[in-house]
């Protein structure tokens, strides 16, 4: 959805899902830069208030950007690159181990 | 444990022209950073599978940047340059724990040079913590190294040439830049402008900005603050009010934007953890952004053999940070014996000079852009303060005014500062805040303190045996590796 900037000819899609859904990146990108290009802004609920979350600085100092990759909580959607077949999922609170959705 | 000669951690301007110049000197020093790519948030390249068909460096600082990273190329057969390590923490004063994909091990540094950057300040104000709302330069890496826009209209807020930069590059990128909205008076600034003739080409470089921006039908909003950004699951709209001189926001002067992302921030402050850690004494200089290790002319710090340079050691910009680089690089280079007095002080002289010329410059800048006291006023009673642990003001002013006046009472009372970002994000505005309420010295109040591991660390990484290359853990975790902190 906002993927239109600055398209270079020859990239490779990388796909993963996010809670389930089908998304894609490019080989490259950062898990928040593809979360960004499908359209989402969120991908986290806080602990206290469940509020939702999304990238905030940017380079991997705020840990705001936190999400569940592969069944591991707490890793930095800003500083983790996409991979074919990563499960992503949505973390709510301090997030949970295991085998996400 | 490995022991080398030098070790420069970040990659960015001030850590590159470093690792040239000690290079240079017939040294082979190792460079650290935590990034997939050299080049720091600066110079950073795009990832070769992403890049576009645009090779051209297109403005002043990317061909700064084309020529900084091309004699670190020609260079860099002599230094071994470890990307996607960080440093987590700093045994006595040069002893360095790092973690990589690969392993963890522990450096020893015979001569440190720290560049560790800065990042962006954002003091808190309502509605802050609503996705959408981001800093300038993580819109900006986004669209210049990922090729993603972070939305598509975009009002950019707070203070400093950077802005500029920011507003121009998310317009190429297509965003819709609704406004540029800076808090400094639109008086303060022809004030300043004469000063700032003593370097005609960096104001010309600025000036060339905001024609750009002029001709692109970007407004550019002086004396005003963003007080307000409202939405529901995201950014909606944004509230801006007419400020006073020290910032403080003027309720009957507000209007309101419609966009779905607000990119801002307040300048930088500078990354001190790792001085800190390595023992450096420190001290509080707003106008570079907080605190900042205390150095002599040669970058070196009060650790004999510890050096910082760039942005983390004060904020100034790119270029101040490559020639401290250099001068760092050279002046441990001579330490070191790699350098003979008479090569250290011809070598020297230029970058002194020109240093002494880009301060002078960067000191109207930095004047201009300090942070005010009005922006403290901006928070109300259940505005988030700390986004990690979501406390709110009035939860953290029961705490200053129940005597949690320092740092380490505050933190013990109502866990400001104790979350994720490990109070790199709330702690800058919160010890204003409290010297605001408290009466007491930003010094006297005095820095966060740092606890290792600096970032998340897992307990199964830690487990591990030492050694970069080891990939077969010492211990198996199993589940888990990978806790967080």
């Amino acid at each position: 959805m906002h993927s239109g900037c600055d398209a270079p000819e020859v990239r490779r899609t990388v796909r993963l899902t996010f809670d389930g859904d089908e998304i894609f990146g490019f080989e490259g990108q950062t898990l928040a830069a593809a979360l960004l290009a499908a359209g989402r802004r969120a991908w986290r609920f806080t602990s206290r208030r469940g509020e939702p979350r999304g990238i905030f600085c940017g380079m991997g100092i705020c840990l705001d950007c936190l999400v569940e990759v592969d069944g591991r909580p707490n890793v930095r959607a800003c500083l983790t690159p996409v991979a074919e077949g990563m499960r992503v999922a949505t973390q709510r609170g301090a997030g949970s181990w295991g085998a996400p959705a | 444990m490995i022991r080398h000669r030098l070790v420069i951690v970040g990659a960015g301007p001030a850590g590159m022209a470093a690792a040239i110049a000690a290079a240079d000197a017939g040294l082979e020093p190792v460079l650290i950073d935590e990034n997939p790519r050299i080049g720091g948030q600066i110079y950073r390249q795009p990832p070769a599978t992403l890049i576009s068909k645009e090779t051209e460096p297109t403005n002043r600082a990317a061909r700064r940047g084309a020529e900084l990273l091309r004699r670190f190329q020609v260079q860099s057969s002599r230094m071994t340059v470890l990307t996607n390590t960080r440093v987590w923490t700093i045994f006595g004063h040069r002893q360095l724990g790092v973690q990589g994909n690969q392993g963890r091990e522990t450096i020893e540094a015979e001569q440190l040079i720290l560049a560790p950057g800065a990042y962006e300040y954002v003091p808190p104000f309502p509605g802050w913590t609503l996705p959408g709302v981001m800093t300038p330069g993580g819109a900006q890496q986004m669209v210049k190294t990922m090729g993603v826009c972070p939305g598509k209209r975009v009002l950019i807020a707070g203070t400093g040439p950077f802005l500029l930069v920011v507003a121009e590059q998310l317009q190429k990128a297509g965003m819709e830049v609704v406004g540029v909205v800076e808090a400094i008076t639109t008086a303060e600034a022809i004030r300043a402008f004469p000063r700032l003739l003593e370097h005609p080409t960096l104001l010309g470089e600025g000036l060339g900005y905001l024609n750009r921006l002029r001709r692109a039908r970007v407004p550019i909003n002086r004396g005003e603050v963003v007080v307000e950004a409202r939405g529901d699951a995201e950014v909606r709209e944004v509230v801006v009010a007419k400020c006073d001189p020290q910032w403080r926001g003027d309720p009957s002067g507000q209007r309101t934007f419609v966009v779905d992302t607000l990119a801002i921030a307040y300048g930088f402050v500078p990354r001190a953890q790792l001085p800190q850690l390595a023992g450096c004494r420190m001290r509080f200089v707003n106008e570079l952004g907080g605190w900042i290790p205390e150095t002599d002319g040669n970058q070196q710090t009060s650790v004999p053999g510890v050096w910082v340079a760039g942005d983390g050691g004060g904020v100034a910009g790119a270029l101040v940070a490559e020639d401290e680089g250099t001068l760092a690089g050279l002046a441990a280079s001579h330490q070191l014996g790699a350098l003979d007095s008479a090569t250290f002080e011809r070598a020297q002289r230029p970058v002194v000079r020109r240093l002494h010329r880009l301060r002078r410059f960067r000191a109207v800048l930095d004047q201009l852009s300090r942070i005010r006291p009005g922006l403290t006023t901006i928070p109300t009673p259940d505005t988030i303060v700390c986004r990690c642990e979501e406390l709110t003001q009035a939860e953290v002013e029961t705490g200053i005014d129940f005597g949690g006046t320092d740092l380490r009472t505050l933190k013990v009372m109502t866990r400001l500062g104790m979350g994720a970002c490990q109070g790199c994000m709330c702690w800058p505005a919160a010890a204003r805040w409290i010297a605001a309420r408290s009466g007491k010295s930003i010094e006297e109040i005095g820095p966060l303190s740092v606890r290792p591991p600096l970032g998340p660390l897992s307990v199964g990484d830690l487990a591990r045996q030492e050694g970069i290359s080891d990939r077969t853990p010492a211990v198996s975790l199993g589940s888990s590796e990978g806790a967080p902190t």
